[in-house]
């Protein structure tokens, strides 16, 4: 194996400065090519021709956040596997790779348990149902009929 | 098999005299001077064939859609209308920008910005060929994985700046949908890292073969299903139809970029299209044996030995090969995400989550336990070697 | 060459990301200089050598967690406003004399403790003396699953706890 430097990286710094470049180039041509005629109208948030109301940053439903937190978990799981999968051949070929399948597997089926709790409790479901308590249900009933 | 860009030319005399007469010229040592060159060059070819990839791709979009919808599609510009994508481009730049008044107007700037910036630096580790990777890093598909998720952030940032409700919705259905089919495509390249043995996408296609029997595809069951959980993961991570729906038009307008005018759009949309042929392109490198050409004709011995060619030739002849087995299976993978977009109707959103969580990732990881037993097992060989010798051994009576 | 410009770029952006982070009123602002700064630390990782761990920084941080705290921020609405509709501040002044007079001097007692501590082992090495960077991912393989392999089955246990944590706290509550 040759040695490793670091001009590896060199292309990602140049690929990401030509993005940048490139952002510019192109918004400072417009910028000299297009018109500028603001007003208020067209300023206006897009809401299908109605008059906006509010702003649209509100308190959004916890169901994102819970999402990412689930993700963050296999992240981090993704991101301790694969070392131990880029070796995994290496000890197949040394005959140690049930040491590793072992492990490997203990380590996925953890995991799968989570998952099953979470599938079973409902917290996998985008729309979520609950259980009504019986006073809400009697609750609805009253109003219903009061209709 | 040479790593990256600058060490396929440093094999070449010319480039080396190249640099030996630059560092006479300049008086000081030019190899570091000339790796820059080199690597610039690469880089700015491939963002520009990129760009043209992109726009061509809008073209094709366009016209596969009007053929399948029996049209004619875009036809007015060039011949057969293929320099429309030009003119769209000019029609962008000419565009009156418009900031809407209430958006914070440095994020606003800044979302198409990351996810150019994100898109373009995942293009440092796609395999082209072996010579025309311009980083072949350790970690490849790792790094990969990690500077694409900047789009999340850029369409999630691009939908909250503009303020407005429909991007709002848009850039939170966007992220979290690109958060969550990471799960299933990172498990499913998992499965290729345990058979390649190695992170690099050098090590990935080092393992395949010219001939589809050797493609890890159909090395085994468990990653033939791998592959089209990677592929529908592929598609909701782009955000194309039948998971469009941080951009859905029929309901939100048009998602997180409804804001968004002229050039800025334009940049989302170049992004998006180049995001797309890159995870094709990480697609056919992992699963259908990248840029390998049956019969080893990649690595031009051939040319030499039976045409009599110099070497310096056959090797760039292999090169242009390579360059087209890659381009042809990325093109094709290309064209089926273009056909998938006009064939299959949009799915709802609770839909698109639990189609990631209760089928995609139980999915993955099952493959992931069977592909992990597989290599145990067979150490390592493919279905076809293992079948091979099950039949030698039993008709042969022991050749070996 | 090219490594004092990674080196020099990176840490620029760690830097500026972290004192963005500090200064800026704006809670979204906060977490796009927070992704700047940890894409800097994970140029900061390769420039060490360390690629999978700049990797991992990537994917785990620049990928996961400033997504979460993005969808954190949306919880409270995530407007510009220093304060929220009930007219709290979000993000209390803490910009009066007293407290720079009090953070300056426990900076410096810090930094002065912890340099008295560390200088033991800032020698710098001279070119050669170190072994030629390879790749890191295998080292880390390696050590996961043999001498470390406790703590790599251990972290799936507290991964799990994470999951069902998370999901505990944000069901609903019944009645």
């Amino acid at each position: 194996m040759t040695a490793y430097t670091l001009d590896v990286y060199m292309p990602v710094i140049i690929l990401m400065s030509l993005a940048v470049g490139l952002v510019l180039v192109s918004v400072f041509f417009a910028q000299i090519l297009r018109p500028f005629k603001p007003s208020s109208l067209k300023e206006q948030a897009y809401e299908c021709g109605e008059d906006p109301v509010g702003t649209a940053w509100s308190n959004f439903n916890v169901r994102f956040y819970v999402v990412s937190l689930i993700f963050i978990v296999f992240d981090v799981e993704g991101a301790l596997m694969f070392p131990v999968a880029a070796i995994f051949r290496k000890f197949v070929a040394i005959g140690e790779g049930a040491v590793l399948v072992g492990s490997l597997l203990v380590f996925i089926s953890v995991l799968v348990f989570g998952i099953i709790y979470c599938w079973s409790k409902g917290d996998l479901d985008w729309v979520r149902s609950f259980q009504l308590s019986d006073e809400q249900v009697n609750q609805l009933k009253g109003i219903e009929e009061k209709a | 098999m040479s790593p990256s860009l600058n060490e396929y030319l440093n094999q070449f005399e010319g480039h080396q005299k190249v640099i030996a007469t630059v560092t006479e010229v300049l008086g000081f040592d030019a190899t570091g001077l000339m790796t820059f060159i080199v690597f610039f060059t690469g880089a700015f070819v491939v963002v520009n064939v990129m760009a043209l990839v992109g726009g061509l791709g809008t073209y094709a979009e366009r016209k596969i859609s009007a053929d399948i919808q029996l049209r004619q599609g875009p036809n007015r510009v060039g011949p057969y209308g293929l320099l429309q994508f030009l003119a769209d481009g000019v029609k962008m730049i000419m565009k009156e920008d418009i900031f809407p008044a209430q958006a914070d107007k440095t994020l606003f700037n800044l979302a198409p910005l990351l996810a150019l910036i994100g898109v373009f630096a995942t293009l440092a580790v796609v395999p082209f060929s072996s010579g025309l990777t311009l980083a072949n890093l350790n970690v490849g598909v790792f790094y990969l994985i990690g500077v694409s998720s900047l789009v999340g952030v850029a369409v999630f940032l691009g939908g909250y700046s503009a303020n407005s409700k429909w991007s709002m919705l848009g850039g939170m259905r966007g992220a979290s949908q690109i958060i969550s089919y990471e799960v299933p495509v990172t498990i499913s390249i998992l499965t290729i890292v345990l058979i390649s043995g190695g992170m690099s996408f050098g090590s990935f296609v080092g393992g395949q073969g010219g001939f589809p029997h050797e493609w890890y595809i159909f090395h085994n069951p468990f990653t033939f299903i791998g592959f089209f959980v990677f592929f529908v993961g592929m598609l909701a991570e782009t955000n194309r139809a039948p998971f469009d729906l941080p951009e859905a038009e029929s309901e939100l307008v048009s998602g997180y970029h409804t804001e968004y005018t002229g050039m800025r759009f334009g940049l989302f949309a170049l992004a998006e299209y180049i995001e797309v042929f890159v995870l094709c392109g990480v697609a056919a490198a992992a699963f259908l044996g990248g840029y390998r050409v049956p019969f080893n004709l990649g690595d031009g011995v051939v040319f030499v030995e039976k045409l009599g060619l110099p070497p310096i030739i056959g090797k760039n002849i292999g090169q242009v090969l390579q360059l087209g087995a890659f381009l042809t299976k990325t093109l094709f993978l290309y064209y089926v995400v273009i056909w998938v977009r006009w064939t299959f109707p949009r799915i709802r959103v609770d839909q698109v989550m639990t189609i990631c969580w209760k089928y995609l990732t139980p999915l993955a990881l099952f493959n992931l336990v069977g592909v992990t037993i597989w290599v145990f097992a067979f150490d390592g060989h493919s279905i076809w070697d293992v079948l091979g010798h099950m039949l030698s051994s039993g008709s042969g009576g022991g050749h070996h | 060459m090219f490594e004092n410009t990674l080196f020099f770029l990176s840490a620029t952006l760690t830097i500026v990301g972290a004192a963005g982070v500090v200064f800026s009123k704006n809670l979204m602002h906060a977490c796009v200089l927070l992704l700047g700064s940890l894409f800097g630390i994970a140029g900061l990782y390769a420039t060490i050598g360390a690629d999978f761990l700049a990797a991992s920084q990537l994917v785990i941080y620049a990928g996961g967690v400033v997504i979460l705290m993005l969808f954190a921020v949306m919880l409270t609405g995530g407007s510009a406003d220093s304060s929220n509709k009930f007219g709290i501040e979000k993000i209390p002044g803490m910009g009066s004399t007293k407290t720079y007079v009090i953070a300056g001097f426990s900076v410096l007692v810090i930094s002065f403790t912890i340099l008295k501590l560390m200088a033991n082992f800032m020698k710098s090495y001279k070119a050669g003396e170190l072994p030629a960077f390879s790749s890191t991912v295998e080292e880390i393989g390696t050590l996961l699953v043999t001498d470390h392999v406790l703590a790599f089955e251990i972290s799936s246990i507290l991964l799990l706890g994470a999951l069902v944590g998370a999901a505990v706290i944000a069901r609903p509550r019944k009645g």
